[in-house]
């Protein structure tokens, strides 16, 4: 019986959206605009940190040794630096290595090449590359290799902690954080009204249907309820046709996002992916929420059963 | 079966409906009430389904006191009291049997009820054959039929009809009054609200006068007065 219920209801409320389509269709693209906007500031943030950790993983220490320093003292600072708590990595980059890399770097600067030519053997020392737990920590490590035994083998410590590039990048997250937030709540808003009017519409529209229910003893909640079944699905079409605007848009974005972080944790798509029921749930949830308080205020104010 | 004790309903600011009405309708009994426009005939109607609150006073229907009525208890009145009226408030866009079967469905009747009970209620105002058709495809009396076959479907105790004439000619008219008497056989009580000189006239019933929200007769078989 509540079955057979159920179904008059929803059927009442099919034909309700069928008869007012435009009215349907209004009401579902402010809903997809609220959700897409939603998604912007949901990607901007995800993105924000991706670059945050992108700029963190490139904050390291490095230790550089004179040339004469045996491997076996820079293993021994080495090993003094994994026993520290702080640190997470140490890179060993040989005397070699580091010409190597130096010469790599320099390949298309002919003086620089001809000035190494000049000198006998190699002028690089062992280098030592430390990555730490946190930033905080970079300090300590710094102060750590200050003691004397170390100081005599140590040429020079290089640490550029890029502090100000990721204050820069939180600052602007933030920002548009904001921004986004102050959009996703006025079309919130415009959404609330839209909804509430449109219900007020299809009130209107079905008043001598409604009349008759109430003269024949339909009940309170019979009235009330496909109002509510309407609600839900406009909400249920916004989500599915946001769904179907953000994922494609994700996915062709990927490419670009991938080239301009140069990471390939910039993954808009495979966070969509992974984490499709929770988000789409979520915004389905808040939406069906916004339509459910909407018909209630309008149903209050508007329908006299 | 229908008792109202010292009835009175005021309007604001101060025009009155109904003054200090008393009255007592048995069951089975088929009971017109005339009067003038204006003198509380509406109202009264609209009181005995919980349409309108008395101001002061109390309605008792079947042991029932609905003055104070909670509105989630107004529904099982209503399909215990079948509703007639002028306008004939039906669907255009469903069909005669759709129409009537909706006043089953929205009251949460099973399919199998559904069918069970429209060709009898079809049956009863003679328009089964017609069943298919929609209300702009009838006549003016045919349309009351159906309303009155959608008041039957809960197989109610009392039908109140407000003017249930009032769009009709004569001819049509006169089957109405004809099928609420042959519902009244069947034992239904008939509230008749009309100011239809010749189908009070006619009936030879019980009739109830009002004037400016009084009962100024009360006959058992009465005649249209004013």
């Amino acid at each position: 019986m509540i079955l057979v219920t159920a179904a008059r209801v929803i059927g009442t409320a099919a034909r309700s959206l069928k008869r007012n389509i435009w009215l349907t269709l209004a009401t579902v693209s402010v809903l997809i605009l609220t959700l897409v906007s939603a998604n912007m500031l949901l990607a901007l943030n995800v993105l924000g940190k991706v670059a945050l950790s992108a700029v963190r993983a490139k904050v390291d220490v490095s230790v550089y040794f004179t040339p004469e320093t045996e491997e076996n003292r820079v293993q021994t600072v080495k090993i003094f630096l994994l026993s520290l708590p702080e640190v997470k990595d140490v890179e060993y980059v040989s005397a070699a290595r580091a010409l190597e890399r130096f010469s790599d770097l320099h390949k298309n600067d002919d003086d620089v090449l001809a000035s190494l030519g000049e000198l006998e053997g190699n002028p690089l020392g062992a280098t030592l590359i430390v990555k730490a737990r946190s930033l905080d920590a970079y300090p300590r490590i710094m102060s750590a290799l200050e003691q004397p035994s170390y100081a005599s083998v140590i040429e020079a410590k290089n640490f550029d902690d890029r502090r100000s590039v990721i204050e820069r990048i939180e600052t602007v997250s933030h920002r548009i954080e904001n921004g986004g937030i102050a959009v996703s709540l006025l079309f919130l808003f415009i959404a609330l009204l839209i909804v509430l009017n449109t219900i007020r519409m299809s009130i209107y529209s079905r008043r001598d249907e409604i009349a008759i229910m109430r003269l024949v003893g339909a009940s309170d909640g019979f009235i009330r309820a496909p109002f509510y079944v309407e609600a839900l699905l406009w909400s249920l079409l916004a989500v599915v046709v946001a769904g179907a605007i953000v994922m494609p848009a994700a996915h062709f974005a990927q490419p670009f996002l991938q080239s301009f972080f140069g990471t390939s944790g910039a993954d808009l798509a495979g966070f969509y992916r992974v984490n499709f029921l929770r988000v789409f749930g979520l915004q389905l949830g808040a939406t069906a929420g916004l339509g459910l308080l909407a018909t209630k205020i309008a149903t209050s104010r508007y329908l006299k059963v | 079966m229908i008792r109202l004790k010292n009835v009175s309903k005021t309007y604001p600011p101060d025009i009155v409906g109904l003054q200090n009405i008393n009255l007592h309708i048995r069951p089975g009994e088929f009971v017109s009430i005339v009067g003038q426009s204006g003198t509380g005939k509406t109202t009264l109607a609209k009181m005995l389904i919980a349409e309108e609150h008395p101001s002061h006073g109390q309605i008792i229907i079947g042991g029932w006191d609905i003055s104070e009525i909670k509105p989630s208890d107004i529904p099982l009145l209503r399909r215990q009291i079948g509703v007639v009226f002028q306008d004939f408030k039906l669907l255009p866009k469903k069909t005669v049997a759709e129409n009537v079967s909706f006043a089953l469905e929205v009251c949460g009747a099973s399919p199998t009820q559904v069918r069970h009970i429209v060709p009898q209620a079809l049956n009863i105002v003679g328009l089964l054959d017609k069943r298919d058709r929609y209300p702009r495809q009838l006549s003016g009396g045919e349309q009351q039929r159906v309303v009155i076959a959608r008041a039957l479907v809960h197989r109610p105790k009392i039908i109140v009809a407000d003017e249930p004439t009032g769009n009709l000619d004569t001819l049509n008219t006169r089957e109405i009054i004809t099928l609420l008497e042959k519902i009244n056989s069947f034992g239904t009580t008939i509230v008749l609200v009309t100011h239809n000189r010749e189908v009070v006239n006619e009936l030879r019933r019980r009739v109830i006068t009002l004037d400016r929200g009084l009962i100024v007769s009360d006959q058992e078989e009465g005649k249209y007065l004013l």
